[in-house]
């Protein structure tokens, strides 16, 4: 049913996203603020500097990854697509339950990088550790007002920014190992003084380290060819490999355990690297990550929200737009949702909780695009498939229990200990979920159907011959 | 299958709505685009281009660059027209296939939403 974006047989769009863009969105998405703290999260599961090798265990899943959204995309090259796989890989009400609950990773990500940006800058003007949350509502406040009025960050800006960041963090990472004139600690040993479910642990982190990188298939049909998406997901997971190798080996390399376990441990990275100018320049390179992050966290949420509201799976209110065409409830909902969590996290003081819950939710969700894959291999054999994934069954079958397994992984531990907290988040974020598409979607179903029913056709009979079905059409579900 | 005068007349029914609407038109600040509509069963293309916050009439076949492609049934697009569909259930559905970025496909189907719900 669906096609390559740049198959439609008309001239080539005025405005196509070419490879570069591609790829910095792709790795713009997964390199927010919250790597820092997963990296940091991460190098106390294995010994020394050895985090490298689980950063790279955990890239080769992510190729795995790579492969099932690689082969989903190509099959809905759409904004769209999670809900059309999903659709036809499964019963609809568990397709709606999962989405809603991985939707919520992005309240997290938005979240936690308005936390993380918002203990940075109070750190760096001296100010209190509660000053933070001040910061947090400002920063939401202004990615909220920029949304409403419609601004959104051009790709050329994003390219600049995404690249800044890679750049920034790669060389602060390298000079801070370098400048230590220590020689590395085990850096081929994870398991020296650990265990292998440690290592497993920091595995699943690892995969949290590459997370959202998927999120650029919601761009695929504005992309100048269609191969740019899988092609610049594949670059991506490569240049998140590279920097996230190199951030985690230096944290582990200059960080005492109480930096590690800071709010902020890229800024005395930046400080064991250049002093003073590299704590500044890596708060600098935070709030970038925030700019992404805010741009695409809130576009790409708060228009599939208004999506699926004029779907009619949402309330109708979501879909409600302000004069400059922007679904205003999903964007105040956001922001008021995201300071809400960032906030109770700064109080709290617990941000590897939002690590351990964010990592479980991108499990969570490859393990499924996997499950999407192998259904759809089975009852979709003959569509067409420009991007066919090498190995797909047995792979499907290894990525399932793979990410299963993470997904419970992460779920139960936080700082290297056992805890239950993210995946109650997670069976309450479900729960919820469940409930609202079990109990509350039918009755809201019904009366959009009744709605519906009761606005007369607009179009005019056709005066046609007989027979022909477009003469005298019942009104339609879809009528607006 | 409907016929390109067809899609014409609705499509004149909707373009008046729309440049009727002055919500609509101040929604349609700084939004100058060319949409190429391709109707997938009888091979019609139209484009239609949206100037100075009035939509245009449509030309008949593909002309200029566009900045959105859509494509659909002739049936989808006579019955979107009148208002009688509701494109966001299509495109979620995979009927309606869409090339252009986000935020012009949002813009689009806003047109067809304020046009017939004035939400």
């Amino acid at each position: 049913m669906t096609q390559p974006a740049a198959a439609h047989r008309g001239a080539t769009l005025r405005r196509a996203m070419g490879l570069r863009t591609t790829v910095s969105t792709s790795t713009g998405l997964a390199f927010a603020a919250l790597e820092y703290l997963a990296a940091a999260g991460l190098v106390a599961y294995v010994a020394g500097d050895s985090a490298w090798i689980a950063v790279g265990t955990a890239g080769l899943l992510a190729l795995m990854a790579w492969g099932f959204f690689g082969e989903l995309n190509g099959m809905f090259p759409t904004a769209a697509a999670i809900r059309l796989y999903m659709k036809r890989a499964m019963d609809d009400r568990a397709a709606l339950t999962i989405t809603f609950t991985y939707m919520s990773t992005i309240v997290l990500v938005i979240a936690a990088d308005a936390f993380i940006v918002g203990s940075a800058i109070a750190h760096m003007f001296g100010q209190a550790s509660w000053s933070a949350a001040l910061w947090i509502v400002v920063l939401l406040g202004l990615a909220v007002v920029s949304n409403l009025r419609g601004i959104r960050v051009a790709g050329s800006v994003q390219d600049l920014a995404t690249y800044t960041v890679l750049v920034a963090t790669a060389v602060i990472a390298g000079a801070a190992v370098l400048r230590s004139h220590h020689a590395l600690r085990f850096p081929l040993t994870p398991l020296h003084g650990h265990s292998a479910g440690d290592f497993v642990e920091a595995v699943a982190l690892g995969v949290f380290l590459y997370s959202a990188f998927e999120w650029v298939t919601t761009n695929a049909e504005e992309v100048r060819r269609p191969e740019h998406v899988h092609r610049g997901m594949l670059i991506a997971v490569g240049l998140l490999f590279c920097v996230c190798a190199l951030v985690t080996m230096a944290m582990s390399h200059v960080l005492t355990h109480h930096q590690l376990t800071s709010a902020f441990p890229q800024l005395f990275l930046g400080r064991s690297a250049f002093g003073r100018a590299g704590m500044w320049a890596m708060a600098a390179v935070t709030a970038l990550t925030a700019l992404n992050t805010f741009n695409g966290g809130f576009i790409t949420a708060s228009r599939f929200i208004y999506a699926t509201a004029r779907e009619g799976s949402l309330p109708r209110q979501l879909a409600l737009l302000n004069d400059r065409a922007v679904p205003w409830v999903p964007v105040v909902g956001l922001g008021v949702l995201s300071a809400a969590v960032a906030v109770v996290v700064a109080v709290s003081h617990s941000w590897q909780v939002l690590v351990a819950t964010g990592a479980g939710l991108e499990a969570m969700i490859y393990a499924v695009a996997a499950w999407c894959v192998l259904r759809l291999r089975s009852r979709m054999p003959d569509q067409h498939r420009p991007f066919s994934m090498w190995g797909a069954r047995v792979l499907g079958v290894a990525g399932l229990v793979v990410f299963g397994l993470l997904a419970v992984t992460a779920s139960v531990s936080v700082s290297n200990r056992f805890d239950p907290v993210p995946l109650v988040v997670i069976a309450v974020a479900g729960g919820l979920s469940a409930f609202y598409v079990l109990r509350v979607l039918p009755g809201i179903r019904a009366a959009e159907a009744a709605r519906r029913a009761s606005v007369p056709r607009r179009r005019p009979p056709r005066s046609s011959p007989p027979g022909d079905p477009g003469a005298s059409r019942p009104i339609e579900a879809g009528t607006q | 299958m409907a016929s390109a005068e067809e899609i014409v007349e609705a499509y004149a029914a909707w373009r008046d709505r729309c440049n009727a609407n002055e919500r609509l038109r101040r929604m349609l600040r700084g939004w100058d685009r060319v949409v190429h509509l391709e109707a997938t069963d009888t091979g019609d293309r139209f484009t239609v281009t949206v100037h100075e916050q009035t939509v245009g009439e449509l030309a008949a076949d593909a002309v200029g660059a566009p900045d959105l492609v859509v494509t659909a049934t002739s049936e989808d697009f006579a019955d979107l027209f009148w208002g009688d569909l509701n494109p966001s259930e299509k495109y979620m559905s995979g009927e309606i296939v869409l090339a252009g970025s986000q935020e012009d496909v949002m813009r689009l189907d806003a047109l067809s939403m304020v046009a017939f719900l004035d939400q």
